[in-house]
This record gives C-alpha cells, sequence and structure tokens, in this order.
C-alpha cells in the first residue's frame, strides 16, 4: 500500500546484531553483543544506569557518531541494511529508522509543518499529497483527533504528551521501519505515559519498535521481549513475560528485584 | 540493602502464613478429635474457629494486593508473593474441609460409633502434617522438601482406599450401618482432600523457586 508516494504498510525488518562493540577513546561502552530482534515486534531494553543502553539504541541510528572518539566494532544489519561501515549512507539508514526522544522536541513550527519536515525534505511538494501523509501520520500516532482544526497553531502550544505523540507522528511521516524510543515517558504524566504506551501497541507488527526504559512496569507492559543490559554486556534477552516472571540469569533476578547494588 | 520495606513486609507476610498454616493444621487435628472423642463443645469451637481462618486469609490477601500494587514485585520477588496468594486459598479450603468433618460430629451426637475409627485419625495426621512440611519448605524456599513433602499424598491416598473399602464392606455386610458410614465416607473424602490442597502448596513452593508449574498429583 503507498501514500502520497510513500509505502505505509512496510514490511518490519529484523534486526541483527553480531560481536557489536562500542568505546569512547579507551572507555568501553558495549562489550561484544550480538542479539536479534524479530521484525514487528517490541524489543524493552533494561538495565542501570550506565549499562550501554543508550549507547546501543545511538549505534542503530548511528547517532553514535556524533560522539568524538568512537570506535564501532561488529554488524549491525536492519532487514538486509548494512548499519556499521564507513559508506553507509545515513539519511538512507534514518529515514529506515526512526528516533523519539525522551523529552519531546518538535521544532518551532506548526503542529502540520512538524509532520511534513521529513516528507518536504524527501521531495513531496503536492499539497494534497502532504495533507494526507500528515493526517495519516497523526492518526497512526493517535494524535489526530485532538489536533484536527488545530493544525496551523505551534506546535508549542500542545500539551508535553501531545508533543511527545507529535514528535511520533514525524518520525513515522517518513514512513520508517524501525521505531528507537529513548525513554519517551519519562517527562510525561501517568495519562499521557498510557497513551504513548497503548500507541506503541498499536504499532507493534508494522514497525520493529526498541524502547529503552528505567520503568520496568512501562517495559512488561508493552514490550514483546526483554533484554537486560549491565555494564556492557547483554546479559538475556528472552520473551518479556519470562524474564520477568522467571528470569534465567541471577544477575537478571538481582536487577529485578531490587536487589541489584 | 535496597526494597529494605518490601523486605521487611514480605518477611511479615511470611509469619502471617506460618499462622494461619498453624492455625489450620490445629483445626484439621481438632476435627478429627472431636469425632474420635465425640466431643460437640470441640466440633463448634472448630466451626467458630474457620471464621478466624477467613479472616486471615483476607488479611494476608489484601496485603499480598496491597505489595503488588505499591512495590510491583518482579522475577522471584512477584513469584513469592504470588505463591503467598495461592496458598491462603488452598489453606482456607482445607480449614473449610476441618469445619465439615466437624459437622459430622454435631450430627452424629452421641450415636455409637459403627466401628473404631484408626485409619482416619491416622490419615488426619498425615494430611496436617503435610500442611506443616508444606510450609517449610516455603520459608526454606526448598525444592526438595517440597517434592519430599508431596510424596505423602500416595500414603493419605493408600489409607483412604483402604477406609472405603472397609466402609463398603461394613455396609454391605451390616445396612443398618449405611448412614453413619456415608458421613465417616465423607469425612475420609474430605482429609483426602486436604492432603491434596497440601500437595498444591507443595507444587506452589516449587514454582516459586523455580519459576516451573508442575502437576505432581494425578
Amino acid at each position: 500500500m503507498t501514500l502520497g508516494g510513500y509505502r505505509v504498510d512496510n514490511e518490519a525488518p529484523h534486526i541483527n546484531v553480531t560481536h557489536l562493540s562500542v568505546a569512547y577513546r579507551d572507555q568501553r561502552i558495549l562489550k561484544d553483543v550480538s542479539m536479534t530482534v524479530p521484525g514487528g515486534r517490541v524489543l524493552a531494553v533494561i538495565g542501570p544506569s550506565g549499562c550501554g543502553k543508550s549507547t546501543l539504541l545511538r549505534v542503530f541510528n548511528r547517532l553514535v557518531d556524533r560522539v568524538s572518539g568512537v570506535h564501532i566494532k561488529g554488524q549491525v544489519q536492519v532487514g538486509n541494511f548494512e548499519v556499521i561501515g564507513d559508506h553507509v549512507d545515513l539519511v538512507e539508514l534514518r529515514q529506515k529508522v526512526g528516533m523519539v526522544f525522551q523529552h519531546p522536541n518538535p521544532f518551532p513550527f506548526s503542529v502540520f509543518d512538524n509532520v511534513a519536515y521529513g516528507p518536504r525534505l524527501q521531495g513531496v511538494k503536492n499539497s494534497n499529497r502532504l495533507r494526507l501523509l500528515v493526517e495519516n501520520s497523526l492518526k497512526q500516532a493517535s494524535l489526530w483527533d485532538e489536533v484536527r482544526g488545530k493544525l496551523r497553531r505551534p506546535a508549542s502550544s500542545l500539551s508535553g504528551g501531545q508533543q511527545q505523540r507529535l514528535c511520533i507522528a514525524r518520525a513515522l511521516a517518513v514512513s520508517p521501519q524501525v521505531l528507537l524510543m529513548d525513554e519517551p515517558t519519562s517527562a510525561l504524566d501517568p495519562l499521557s505515559t498510557a497513551k504513548i504506551e497503548e500507541l506503541v501497541l498499536a504499532l507493534k507488527g508494522r514497525y520493529t519498535v526498541i524502547l529503552v526504559t528505567h520503568n520496568l512496569q512501562q517495559a512488561a507492559r508493552v514490550s514483546d521481549f526483554t533484554a537486560f543490559f549491565r555494564e556492557g554486556h547483554l546479559v538475556e534477552l528472552g520473551p518479556t513475560k519470562e524474564v520477568f516472571t522467571t528470569p534465567r540469569r541471577s544477575a537478571t533476578e538481582e536487577f529485578l528485584t531490587g536487589r541489584y547494588e | 540493602m535496597l526494597r529494605q520495606s518490601f523486605r521487611a513486609e514480605l518477611q511479615q507476610l511470611d509469619q502471617e502464613l506460618i499462622r494461619m498454616g498453624a492455625l489450620v493444621e490445629d483445626q484439621i487435628r481438632r476435627a478429627v478429635k472431636s469425632l474420635t472423642e465425640r466431643n460437640v463443645t470441640l466440633a463448634d469451637m472448630v466451626i467458630a474457629d474457620d471464621d478466624r481462618v477467613d479472616a486471615m486469609e483476607i488479611d494476608i490477601e489484601r496485603r499480598c494486593l496491597t505489595l503488588l500494587a505499591l512495590q510491583q514485585p518482579l522475577a522471584g520477588d512477584l513469584r513469592i508473593v504470588s505463591t503467598i496468594l495461592k496458598i491462603i486459598t488452598d489453606l482456607e479450603r482445607m480449614a473449610d474441609h476441618a469445619a465439615d468433618i466437624a459437622e459430622v460430629t454435631v450430627r452424629l451426637g452421641q450415636e455409637p460409633l459403627v466401628k473404631p475409627l484408626v485409619d482416619i485419625p491416622e490419615m488426619a495426621r498425615l494430611s496436617s502434617s503435610m500442611v506443616r512440611l508444606a510450609l517449610n519448605a516455603y520459608i526454606h524456599r526448598s525444592l526438595e522438601e517440597a517434592v519430599t513433602m508431596i510424596r505423602l499424598d500416595d500414603d493419605v491416598d493408600h489409607l483412604y482406599s483402604r477406609i472405603f473399602d472397609d466402609l463398603q464392606g461394613l455396609m454391605q455386610d451390616r445396612p443398618e450401618t449405611v448412614p453413619q458410614a456415608i458421613h465417616l465416607l465423607f469425612v475420609a473424602n474430605y482429609i483426602e482432600r486436604v492432603a491434596d490442597h497440601a500437595t498444591n502448596l507443595g507444587e506452589w513452593v516449587i514454582y516459586m523457586v523455580t519459576g516451573e508449574r508442575k502437576e505432581l498429583n494425578d
């Protein structure tokens, strides 16, 4: 299915990570991580601060490159797309792999122009196509009903929760296959958090979602799989309901039961 | 030490669970004693004390739900709290059976027994010791103790089928014993159910320790 010349019903790809190590100068952040994220599923990444989970997220869209002195070793594939390497087209990668950050960061434009920003960069000029794309993205982000008729208002006039869903709509507007979410609700109230969580559940199947969160209950509520990281190592990755009830590794047990020191 | 208040509350819950278990064990023992000694007063006490067991179940259940809501335990901690919730249900059912046995005592009044009670008290002794052993296994978080106590259920089942055959023979030989023999058959059945619930306790302890649900009595 296409909309405005863009594919909107994409095949969510598997993500394969093979022997991934990341270091900043001589500090090793991720140590020989290998894992597979099944396509269309939600993976929650949990672990204590400094375990490498945010770095992992930033490898998937190569945002990690922006840190000086970073050194990446290993392989990461999003579907058939090689993520690591000198000749990777970062624009193409970031079109495939969208990201939502901890704090909502709408551009200082209108609601409409925020969502239309990516498609416009990609060359969509037809106003009807743009309107359809914006509407479709806002619907997917469960924001359409709240902002229809207010599309010309500044994005900053929206509540924090609405702004975060706007950022998700903006990410979806360029038809990504993967959505990275870095603590997407840590700045939101419980009601807005619930809406984002519902949204993640609704996006399941169409996108491969990787969610970094400190909120263990959130990981339990929305994810299919959970990966526990500690000190740069992937300790355990398994179906969420198993990891949260009967973890296989004692380090995971210690973390989940608050005994980790 | 993290989550100290959670640990403290769990320890208190353990204490309450032990108290409830001890009361249930006592209820079973006293119910069968009331029957063998034809002591209607004791039977009335057992029936009245069933309310205490019910109140304990409700209290422990409320505290578990509060813990789930406020502390959101995970992994091993989650298994402990859910095990407590399941154990108290089984304990409460056992106490109901003790009250059922006491009701039989009341119903029989001073009517002479059609046969001396030997196997029924032995079955009750075994079943109530299963309760104690299961709670010990819970406190020690011991898989081995749970597996060992569950095996006692076979002895209880063996006694039950012997009582069944005895009473059946008695009813065939002396039809006038049928009304009382039926009551005694019910008593044996109640005790057999108590042992089944005790087996459940053991199975929940196994789940708590290993994360695996196993049906060991069938």
